[in-house]
């Protein structure tokens, strides 16, 4: 019985079939979020109000033709978005959802934020090699703009993420959650850094203005130019749950993350989540592709010192607390 | 290192068939080279086997954004040939549907100028504007391009009334939104810092590369054929030629939305001095042998018909040359020594209608000077055919097709 | 200045190579050229009514002879210079050292008629597809083209 609850934690919530289902939610509620603003309708005719239109997404690439370029690697240009998604849903169960109150377990540890990140991270390796393996030029450049635009986001989104992590003392997730339930008044002093994280969120997750990697209108589709039918599916869902993972992350870290206990924290979870999809929503909309040097420029000259500005903030007002 | 690539023929940021095949340095063009004729369909050919009047309907399809160009470019060269002063109210009624198409060509600009940048909302915004536009001219021509009101003497269709008043009011709406857009494109940080700088151009490059249209007028240069060769009622409507001085795409941009507010005051005056009386005059048949070079601005730039009759009822020469056509030279210029990120906004930013830079004959596989059919799949084979026997091992091809 | 200013200056200064200088409508002059005379005509104009503006470059069959009419344009008229050059041996001198933008308008010119423009800086084609046979140029008036049969796969 004692491993059923793992089980059931890998496997349902907030495992695959959550995570699955979740995603492709949050997906149409940003993509209707972003038609509206734009004065369109959105996704309208799959479901009620086109809430399955996501999923009709992913089950029609699923039924095209899979193509893979005559010199690519076959082993490795099959195995990338594989690879992608596991990442991607292993970073999702260290999220502080329904353990609010148990001891240091296997999901649950100290140093576990870092290895959240970490694992965040893995994905642009993946575009990077995605890109390269696809012998095309245009794949070839989308992989080399995903590593260098990770030179740009990574450290404001490290300096923003830690920050409170430093105000609460600890690098467990579930007690930096814990600490911020208990003294939300704390929370403001992170408005520097949650701002930072959330702009580095959608870097990290490619979208306006920073989807200069697969600009669908300078060169084709990027590092995923090549891939078709069912790998292209996958790579749709990791994108999906890509913005669930960093969207549960920030609000572990920045909100209060997600008390007590199943059912309660699951509401807390996609009321908080929800939030931060709205705000990545709204940026998308009001915003216009950058240029790779000039995002590379806007986060060492304004992200960087401001994350390191949010760090000085956390010092000092946790040395006046103790 | 060096490594050539080609935009195109088929790519997400053209419109059209057109390939450009760049030298890059990472992510720097070196060198940049336009390849014509994919969209080649043999109008000037066709031009002399069709009678005047066909060939309006010929020259409309030249392009469907600036259709009425061309037909008002020819349908006036011709009117000079057969001697015939056309009525003053189509007269008006003519340039009003030039204005409009203007307007609306413009917004479609705006909007494509988003979408290249990257600033989808933008494009959505502005091409929702465009909407109003169309329905007027479907209000009065009954079709959304290709309005088809031009014939010798004047146009087909009247304004009555109601239609006027429709007019007016869209024109308060759309003025409110083009200053919305003003303001916008003026402080959106990311789409300025996307546009300026990009696609320089300077005023002694513009003059000798013989550029037209915005492209030219964004570079401080005031030449715009409705002032220096006014045509229709151009010398009686109060408006400005409109330049910038930044020589970049933001300097177009701002060109275009000034051109924009030219255009809706110029709609409010040829409705409010609509002149009465007949709106077409009864043309000749046979044209004198003579020939006209007639001019007009598009919304791209300076369009050109040279037009030779000679006696019959179809002409002996139609000549077309297309704005898209002169700022070529221009586009090659202006690629040089830019990014690959500014590639679409530079091609974009002289509006291109590469449909209306291609007219001449679409050759029916006459591979060795005798026509034949090929049917799809043998096409295609053919294809596959040429690309098996391509030797792409050897490390110094450039070009392998 | 106006076409008869425009006209009295031409004869004047250019007596011995224009063969013919006239007013064809309000803002429109046609002037007449050898071949030969072709570029230091066009400097002339260029240079003295400041006419930078080449529109674009045309070409007529006329049977025995091609003429090419150079359409250049300022702000107040246009002169449309035409030279003559015989069919079977249709050589025009290249203008792209005076006016760069002329450049695209030869390239046509060559391709589509069959003149052979000395002196221009890229000779390849321009419109026609690169396979396309020698010896076939659409725009001379004797290039018929007859539109094969359709075969309605299927059909009759």
């Amino acid at each position: 019985m004692a491993i059923l609850k793992p089980i059931l934690y890998i496997l349902v919530y907030p495992g695959l079939i959550f995570l699955m289902v979740y995603s492709t939610f949050c997906e149409w509620f940003d993509r209707k979020l972003y038609a509206r603003m734009q004065n369109r309708i959105g996704p309208l005719h799959t479901g009620r109000s086109g809430i399955l239109q996501p999923v009709a997404d992913i089950i029609k690439l699923f039924a095209k033709e899979d193509i893979v370029p005559e010199k690519a690697d076959k082993g490795m240009f099959t195995a990338l978005p594989v690879f992608a998604l596991a990442i991607v849903c292993t970073a999702a169960l260290y999220l502080p959802v329904w353990h609010y109150t148990e001891a240091a377990s296997f999901i649950s540890f100290p140093g576990d934020l870092i290895i959240v990140v970490y694992l965040l991270s893995l994905p642009t390796l993946i575009f990077f090699l995605a890109g390269w393996h696809s012998t095309n030029y245009f794949s070839a450049i989308g992989g080399v703009r995903v590593l260098t635009m990770l030179f740009g986001y990574e450290i404001p989104l490290l300096l923003a993420l830690l920050s409170p992590a430093v105000l609460a003392g600890s690098w467990r997730l579930v007690e930096i959650a814990a600490f911020y339930q208990n003294h939300p008044l704390l929370m403001l002093v992170n408005v520097i850094g949650f701002f930072i994280a959330v702009i580095a969120l959608q870097a990290k997750l490619e979208r306006v203005p920073f989807d200069i990697p697969h600009a669908e209108t300078e060169i084709v589709g990027g590092q995923f130019t090549e891939y078709s039918g069912k790998k292209l599916a996958f790579f749709r869902l990791l994108g999906d749950i890509e913005m669930v993972v960093g969207a549960g992350l920030i609000s572990a870290v920045f909100l209060g993350g997600f008390p007590g206990g199943l059912l309660p924290g699951l509401a807390w979870f996609i009321l908080k989540t929800l939030f931060i999809i709205f705000l990545l929503s709204v940026l998308r909309a009001a915003t216009s592709r950058i240029r790779i040097d000039q995002m590379i420029s806007f986060s060492w000259r304004w992200l960087a010192p401001l994350g390191v500005l949010q760090l000085f903030i956390v010092i000092i007002i946790k040395g006046n607390m103790s | 290192m060096e490594y050539k690539v080609s935009l195109g023929p088929q790519h997400p940021a053209l419109h059209e068939a057109v390939s450009i095949r760049m030298t890059l340095d990472g992510e720097v063009i070196r060198d940049a080279d336009l390849k014509l004729g994919y969209s080649h369909r043999g109008i000037e050919k066709l031009a002399e086997e069709r009678s005047y009047v066909q060939n309006i309907y010929l020259t409309e399809r030249i392009c469907g954004i600036c259709s009425h160009s061309h037909t008002t470019c020819f349908t006036q060269g011709v009117e000079q040939l057969m001697e015939l002063v056309p009525a003053r109210r189509g007269l008006y009624i003519r340039t009003l549907i030039a204005e409009l198409e203007r307007v609306h060509s413009h917004l479609l600009w705006l909007g494509v100028a988003g979408q290249e940048a990257g600033f989808e909302s933008f494009f959505m915004y502005t091409w929702r504007d465009r909407e109003v536009v169309m329905d007027i001219l479907e209000w009065i021509s009954g079709n959304r391009v290709h309005y088809a009101m031009n014939i010798f003497g004047g146009v087909r269709r009247d304004i009555d009334e109601l239609q006027k008043k429709k007019i007016l009011d869209s024109l308060g709406l759309l003025k409110q939104r083009t200053d919305y857009y003003l303001n916008l494109a003026a402080s959106e940080p990311t789409f300025i810092g996307r546009l300026a700088g990009v696609g320089m151009l300077s005023k002694e490059q513009a003059v000798a590369l013989c550029a037209v249209g915005p492209t030219l007028r964004a570079s401080g240069v005031p030449m715009d054929v409705r002032k220096d060769d006014p045509y229709a009622v151009y010398a009686e409507i109060p408006f400005e030629v409109c330049t910038a001085d930044s020589c970049d795409v933001l300097g177009r941009a701002v060109v275009r939305v000034k051109e924009l507010i030219q255009s809706y005051n110029m709609i409010e005056y040829l409705l409010k001095n609509l002149p009465e009386g007949p709106f077409k005059v009864k043309a000749p048949r046979k044209v004198k042998p003579n020939e006209v070079y007639s001019r007009y601005e598009a919304p791209r730039g300076e369009n050109v018909h040279y037009i030779k009759s000679n006696g019959s009822d179809k002409p002996e020469r139609l000549k077309v040359r297309a704005p898209t056509l002169a700022n070529y030279p221009a586009t090659i210029a202006m690629l040089k020594s830019g990014f690959i990120a500014d590639i679409p906004l530079i091609f974009a930013a002289i509006d291109p209608c590469i449909c209306c830079a291609e007219r001449l004959v679409q050759m029916d596989n006459a591979y060795s000077g005798e026509s034949r059919v090929l049917t799809f799949s043998q096409l295609r084979a053919m294809a596959n055919e040429r690309s098996t026997k391509v030797n792409t091992k050897k490390k110094d091809i450039a070009w392998p097709f | 200045m106006n076409n008869e200013a425009i006209i009295e200056k031409i004869n004047a200064e250019l007596k011995d190579k224009v063969q013919e200088a006239v007013a064809a409508a309000p803002r429109r002059i046609n002037v007449k050229v050898d071949r030969k005379h072709l570029l230091a005509v066009l400097t002339f104009i260029k240079d003295q009514f400041r006419m930078s503006h080449l529109a674009t470059i045309t070409g007529v069959d006329l049977g025995e002879h091609f003429e090419v009419i150079y359409h250049l344009s300022n702000d107040a008229v246009t002169i449309n210079v035409r030279i003559l050059t015989p069919r079977l041996e249709p050589k025009i001198p290249s203008v792209c050292a005076l006016i760069p933008g002329a450049i695209l308008y030869e390239r046509e010119l060559q391709d589509m008629l069959g003149l052979v423009v000395e002196n221009i800086p890229d000779p390849r084609r321009l419109l026609l597809c690169d396979d396309w046979p020698e010896g076939q140029y659409p725009l001379r008036k004797d290039w018929k083209f007859e539109r094969p049969a359709e075969i309605i796969p299927g059909g009759k």
